[in-house]
């Protein structure tokens, strides 16, 4: 099988890291993905729920196509992929290189329990007397320095936080498994020598720290000190600044360059603190201030002492790196916390409420006051805490907590039944995505959310019953009070901590605020060629725009790793190919891992051997001590290779922790691995020990579930997964950005491209669009974009021409096209994508088309680049915003229009700075960085008025001029303005027809924009595998987010072409024809779109790399013509027989 | 009925070297959130909030502007300008609102002015304010009989309370007569 060799480094498994990993794992590269905690998902783990549906649907990021590869249960729980390598409490240390050669260096934390030991059993946690802050509940809880990061993550062993650990050993002698060992020596073999030439200095400084395990030494000079590390290994030297004879400096500078391996830390009085800086620049490596207590100087030492204790580096050679560094959060409690964080109790911030709606959370999902215990009734949410706040240097939206209020909101509502009073206090009202407008107005209208457009500045607590109190101001300027149960604060993004080390060493440039810069129209593309950027390193974002950016980085990354040579290598494999077993008689080797004495403990071993060998297709039951044990795992291969059984069950616990090895097992015998099953005993009869039951009702458990596994791979049918033949070409539908993007993506890794475009040149809104907000030039964009496709060995682009139809599938689609000519012609590929574009929405609203003065955005651009607008000569413009926009029946913001007027006016006030220019508008949907360019215009004296949606402004227009009346809210009356030019912001419309989207299996929403698989998880993929979109006809985006869509969709299909044959899951749907009526309810069930009707043969066919193997279609079948692999009729009857028997 | 508010097209009203321009600077990147209405403790006693007043500063409104007793009300608390979310210096900005009104003389804000002026002079001559020869000064310059019964049941609460020195008190030790002749210095244009 043809294999990519090319490797690539995933840093940050959050939502974002997993994405890209998958990604680049599914099209073949092998990937390593760190995370510095001791678990996958980031902050994905914290949260349950997310909007759209209120659900979470993370699962539904697990490959769609050769799915085996990868584990198929909740992503939440834990991530399998055979080509993903996951290595947690990991950091990076350095990248050096260049693209396609990156020599990485990773750093492990210490890790203390062996994980394939501990069996989670949690008796550590009782004994160890060490309480904290529980990260994982946001600070609400408390947990034990052993610990568990997330409570539902499989294999799930306990970590220990080495930070807070004091190595009392109270977990080591618990342990039952002998999981956990403490260095014990550790610290004692951490030297430290201690410079001073006082004494008292001197005394204090080496019982504080004997104190705490350290070996401590004491020298009274310089020259002491010289003498005492020629004779013994020190680590760490405490050096005094000032010392008769021979001064710190002095003693550093003899010492650096023989010790290298010795860290200094200079200690100084206040006066001297200079000198010391200086001495950090021979080569200290921090220094003290004299005087200091325990409480400074202990933290610092262990510091240094975790640093050696962290495990030696590990080097690794990587094409590429894909930096997904996360994010960190305002803390409220700093600055000057008028709302009263961390003082009143009932003032959350909004991570920390997601743990109190999760039912994993401190209170179980338990909507309750935090103090009394009473449930909550009243809670209100105040944005932009941290954000849009110039005094807190945060002059940037957060983009996603509008949002996120709105769905907290939701969920409490519907776990309170109804009995909630909810209110979320906004600014603006930041609902830019794709159908965010509808869920607001849905949350407002229909389950009664209460938005109040009012800034809260101060959080009062009332002093008798502990109500929060908060007073704002309506727009009118009626002041009001309100008490509330509980405020949250949805607090707003900050960099990471250390985003500056990480930007230093992996040599990446940040922007002025701290997050990754990005290049010029790229979301990903850092400084630094072949270090990608993914999720909210560059910026916070939401589940769909990280996972979209996330596939856009896997494509740049991928593509370097092409450019290096790094794929379609073939892969060395002692690959055996499997004997066939289907014509032999089932002989089941049934192997039990005792797990040390437990099973036995509980169990009658001899009568689960008496009853399973009854069955005389069972060949032999054996047990191992510990079949997770290397050891135990070569006894049960030695058994194996024994009584060469052609079926073998393995009684364990966590199958899924299996997959790999039971793969290379079937690979080294010849057995198909689908002939060996896991099934879980251990939480089985763990169970029932806990409950106390008979230890013959324990036994009966354990061999029935035996039987069940026997029952299940008697009737396995071991052919091989099937799969279908892939026509190795990709055709792209619209040449705009989007789609030369795509196509330039897929030719890149050397596959055909077809580039259709009905137009007679490429480039689509490029053509018009002069400028940027942020400044860059879009028509240079075009111009390098549009050559570097029409040079393109791989692309064949077709102008004026449209398609005609398609049929087909993934793997194999048929689409003719035809010309201006007419002349038809049929191409043939494996994956399509749609990028047909969007355009300016047309309007009749507030007299466009009676003026000239009337114009939309798009005009006032080309006007502007054309020149016949001659900005000098305008005295006054007016911009009327979401026109048609935000209400039925175009119910969406068009995401772009507020940017495009801030550059609109800031241009114009460039050319022409006595302009006056007023902006109506009803929310400013500046998001993300967009944000300083809306305060730039405000302090250009761009005049900026809101208006109500019922209160629209009124205009008035002759030949010359326009007169806008609009009620300012703030001051309610009308306002007259004169102006020379109106601009209406008219919004964006798909390209996208529904024939044309139908006749590719896709389909359309409400506003005709393509209708994703899944708006968070699966965001550019149709429900209908092989079909894609992006740009424009995906949703309204500027021109980096459109290109970065389409390089997501790009991604996409080189999963699918990248094969030459596409393996389909295990379990798929087949079709017993003779059965079958054609009564086309499987059809209509299949929620993958994977059946189809065949004409000409009056079949039924499953395309089983659609097939997810959902059973629907056997569940509906009338007749049992319809079934699941895997999932015979007779096995499950046999299956369920064993079961209750 | 609400009266329309006609904006002149050429900014007339405002311009450049219009004394009300350096206010308009001053908060510029107002996006009216309220933050300082909100804030403010005197805004009840307003006939305009803060957040209106700087809203008709920014529309340039003058007339309707220094028709206000806004910005007289403002006691210079600086709560609005602490919690501020884009950082204007509002305090700042009405205490410049005010010099204008003040140095413009204008009618609407005769007895503020007035009272301003004669507490300063008692405090310039004393070191501190002498209650009795402010108000016997201050009645006598509004030249309205009126005035002083205004404020006589505040008057007697304060005398009863001893917070009135009826006594003519002696000349300050330490005058303040060369940090007032510093601050005309400073304040008066080269």
């Amino acid at each position: 099988m043809a294999r990519k060799i090319g490797k690539a480094l995933v840093v940050g498994a959050g939502i974002a890291g997993i994405r890209a990993a998958l990604d680049l794992a599914e099209s073949g590269y092998g990937v390593i993905l760190i995370d510095k905690s001791p678990h996958i998902g980031g902050i994905l783990s914290q949260l349950d729920y997310q909007f759209p549906t209120d659900h979470c649907g993370m699962c539904k990021m697990l490959p769609l196509v050769d799915r085996d590869a990868s584990s198929q249960y909740c992503l939440r729980k834990g991530l399998f992929h055979e080509n993903i390598d996951i290595t947690l409490s990991t950091e990076l240390v350095s990248i050096k290189g260049e693209p396609g050669q990156f020599q990485v260096m990773l750093k492990e934390h210490p890790n203390w329990v062996t994980s394939d030991l501990c069996t989670g059993c949690g008796e550590c946690v009782d004994a160890c007397p060490i309480e904290v802050p529980d990260e994982f509940n946001s600070g609400l809880g408390t947990r034990k320095a052993i610990y568990l990061p997330i409570p539902h993550a499989i294999p799930n062993p306990y970590v220990i936080d080495y930070t807070v650990c004091t190595r009392c050993g109270a977990c080591e002698e618990m342990c039952p498994t002998g999981a956990i060992k403490i260095p014990e020596k550790a610290r004692g073999d951490f030297r430290i020598l201690v410079v001073d030439d006082e004494l008292i200095v001197r005394d204090s400084l080496k019982e504080w720290l004997a104190e705490e395990g350290f070996a401590v030494d004491m020298a009274a000079s310089g020259q002491e000190a010289i003498e005492q590390l020629s004779q013994q290994t020190y680590q760490l030297m405490l050096l005094d600044l000032k010392m008769p004879e021979m001064d710190g400096v002095e003693v550093l500078q003899k010492t650096i360059d023989e010790f290298p391996d010795l860290d200094v830390v200079m200690m100084t009085a206040y006066a001297t603190v200079e000198t010391a800086v200086e001495a950090m620049k021979i080569g200290a490596l921090d220094y003290l201030v004299k005087p200091f207590d325990p409480e400074t100087l202990i933290p610092m030492v262990k510091r240094l002492y975790q640093e050696r204790a962290a495990s030696e580096g590990r080097q690794i050679e990587v094409g590429a790196v894909v930096l997904c560094g996360g994010t960190a959060f305002f803390d409220p409690a700093s600055g000057k916390n008028t709302f009263g964080y961390g003082i009143f109790p009932n003032v959350v911030t909004h991570l920390e409420f997601e743990r109190l709606l999760s039912g994993t959370g401190p209170y179980h999902g338990q909507l309750v006051r935090l103090g009394d215990g009473q449930a909550l009734q009243k809670i209100a949410w105040i944005q932009c805490v941290g954000s849009r706040d110039l005094q807190l240097e945060a002059d940037y939206c957060s983009n996603i907590c509008c949002m996120a209020a709105i769905k907290q909101a939701l969920v409490a509502k519907q776990k309170a039944r109804g009995n909630l009073d909810t209110t979320i206090f906004y600014m603006d009202m930041r609902t830019f995505g794709k159908s965010f407008e509808r869920y607001r107005q849905q949350a407002e209208a229909k389950h009664g959310v209460r938005l109040k457009r009012a800034r809260i500045h101060t959080v009062d607590r009332h002093a008798a019953c502990g109500d929060l109190i908060l007073r704002g101001v309506d727009l009118a300027g009626q002041s009001s009070e309100e008490r509330f149960d509980m405020v949250v604060l949805t607090v707003g993004q900050r960099p990471i901590g250390g985003a500056n080390d990480l930007s230093e060493l992996a040599g990446i440039e940040l922007n002025s605020l701290g997050f990754a810069q990005t290049e010029a129209f790229s979301l990903t593309r850092s400084s630094r060629s072949g270090i990608e950027l993914g999720g909210s390193f560059t910026g916070l974002k939401d589940i769909s725009d990280s996972v979209v950016q996330a596939s856009a980085a896997a494509l740049n990354a991928s593509r370097i790793l092409h450019a290096a040579g790094g794929s379609l290598a073939l892969k060395s494999s002692s690959f055996i190919p499997s004997t066939d077993v289907l014509r032999e008689v089932p002989r089941i080797l049934v192997i039990v891992c005792t797990c040390g004495v437990r099973l036995p403990a509980a169990v009658d071993t001899q009568k689960v051997i008496e009853q399973l060998t009854a069955d005389p297709l069972v060949d032999g039951v054996d047990f191992v001590e510990q079949t997770c044990t290397a050891a135990g795992w070569e006894h049960l291969e030695k058994r194996v290779a024994e009584s060469k059984p052609n079926r073998i069950l393995i009684g364990s616990c966590l199958p899924y922790v299996y997959k790999r090895k039971i793969k290379d097992l079937g690979q080294r015998i010849g057995l198909n691995p689908s002939l060996i099953d896991v099934v879980d005993l251990a939480s089985e009869y763990q169970k029932h020990v806990l409950e106390k039951e008979p230890k013959e009702f324990i036994t009966q458990n354990v061999t029935s579930k035996l039987e069940m596994g026997i029952a299940r791979l008697k009737w396995i049918e071991p052919s091989a997964p099937p799969d279908i033949p892939v026509i190795q070409r990709a055709l792209v539908i619209g040449g705009g950005v989007a789609g030369m993007t795509a196509a330039l993506a897929i030719a890149d890794h050397g596959f055909q491209v077809d580039l259709v475009e009905q137009n007679d040149r490429l480039g689509g809104n490029l053509n018009w669009l002069e400028r940027t907000l942020d400044g860059h030039q879009p028509t240079e964009l075009l111009q390098q974009t549009r050559t570097s496709v029409e040079k393109h060995p791989q692309i064949q682009v077709h102008t004026q021409t449209r398609v005609v139809r398609s049929t087909g599938e993934v793997g194999h689609f048929q689409t003719t096209i035809t010309d201006a000519q007419n002349t038809e012609q049929t191409l043939d590929h494996a994956v399509t994508i749609l990028a047909t574009g969007g355009r300016e929405a047309a309007t009749s609203a507030y007299g466009y088309g009676t003026s000239p003065v009337i114009v939309t955005q798009k005009e006032l651009e080309e006007k502007l680049s054309n020149q016949p607008l001659d900005a000098t000569q305008l005295h006054s413009i007016a911009m009327i915003q979401c026109v048609d926009s935000r209400e039925e029946p175009r119910n969406y913001c068009s995401r772009v229009c507020c940017a495009n007027a801030l550059k609109h006016a800031l241009h114009l006030k460039e050319i022409n700075p006595d302009i006056q220019i007023y902006i109506l508008y009803r929310d400013m949907m500046t998001y993300g960085f967009d944000e300083s360019y809306y305060t730039r215009a405000r302090k250009a004296n761009v005049i900026f008025i809101q208006y109500q949606f019922t209160e629209k402004p009124q205009v008035m227009a002759n030949q010359e001029s326009v007169r806008v009346t609009v009620i300012d809210s703030i001051i309610n009356r009308p306002i007259q303005i004169e102006a020379d030019l109106l601009v209406l912001a008219t919004g964006i419309i798909p390209n996208l027809p529904t024939q044309l989207a139908e006749t590719f299996g896709a389909s359309v929403d409400e506003d005709g924009f393509f209708q994703e698989a899944d708006s968070k998880w699966r965001p550019v993929d149709s429900l209908k595998e092989g079909v894609f979109a992006c740009g424009l006809a995906h949703s309204p985006r500027n021109i980096a987010e459109s290109i970065t869509t389409a390089e997501a969709a790009a991604q996409r299909t080189l999963r699918i072409l990248g094969h030459e044959r596409l393996s389909a899951g295990k379990v798929v749907a087949n079709v017993h024809h003779s059965l079958c009526s054609l009564c086309e309810r499987c059809i209509d069930a299949c929620p993958y779109r994977a059946r189809s009707i065949d004409m000409d043969q009056d079949r039924v066919l499953v395309n089983p790399a659609m097939c997810q193997g959902c059973g629907s279609c056997a569940a509906i079948c009338p007749n049992g013509a319809s079934v699941l692999e895997g999932f015979l009729e007779q096995q499950m009857l046999e299956m369920i027989d064993a079961a209750i028997g | 009925m609400k009266t329309a508010t006609n904006l002149d097209v050429y900014y007339e009203a405002v311009s450049a070297s219009d004394k009300l321009a350096p206010i308009q600077e001053m908060i510029r990147a107002c996006m009216q959130c309220g933050t300082c209405t909100g804030s403010c403790p005197n805004a009840f006693a307003m006939d305009y909030t803060p957040r209106q007043l700087w809203r008709l500063v920014l529309l340039g409104q003058k007339d309707e502007i220094f028709r206000s007793k806004t910005f007289s009300l403002c006691s210079d608390c600086y709560l609005c300008t602490l919690r501020c979310p884009r950082g204007l210096h509002l305090t700042e900005a009405m205490d410049a609102l005010k010099q204008i009104a003040a140095g413009e003389n204008r009618a609407e804000y005769k007895y503020s002015i007035l009272f301003n002026k004669n507490f300063m002079q008692s405090v310039r001559r004393h070191g501190r304010v002498k209650e009795m020869e402010f108000m016997t000064n201050y009645f006598t310059a509004v030249k309205n009989p009126l005035v002083p019964f205004r404020f006589a049941s505040l008057g007697i609460k304060l005398i009863a309370k001893g917070k009135v020195s009826v006594s003519w008190l002696p000349k300050a030790r330490f005058p303040l007569e060369k940090i007032f002749q510093k601050v005309n210095e400073l304040e008066t244009p080269p």
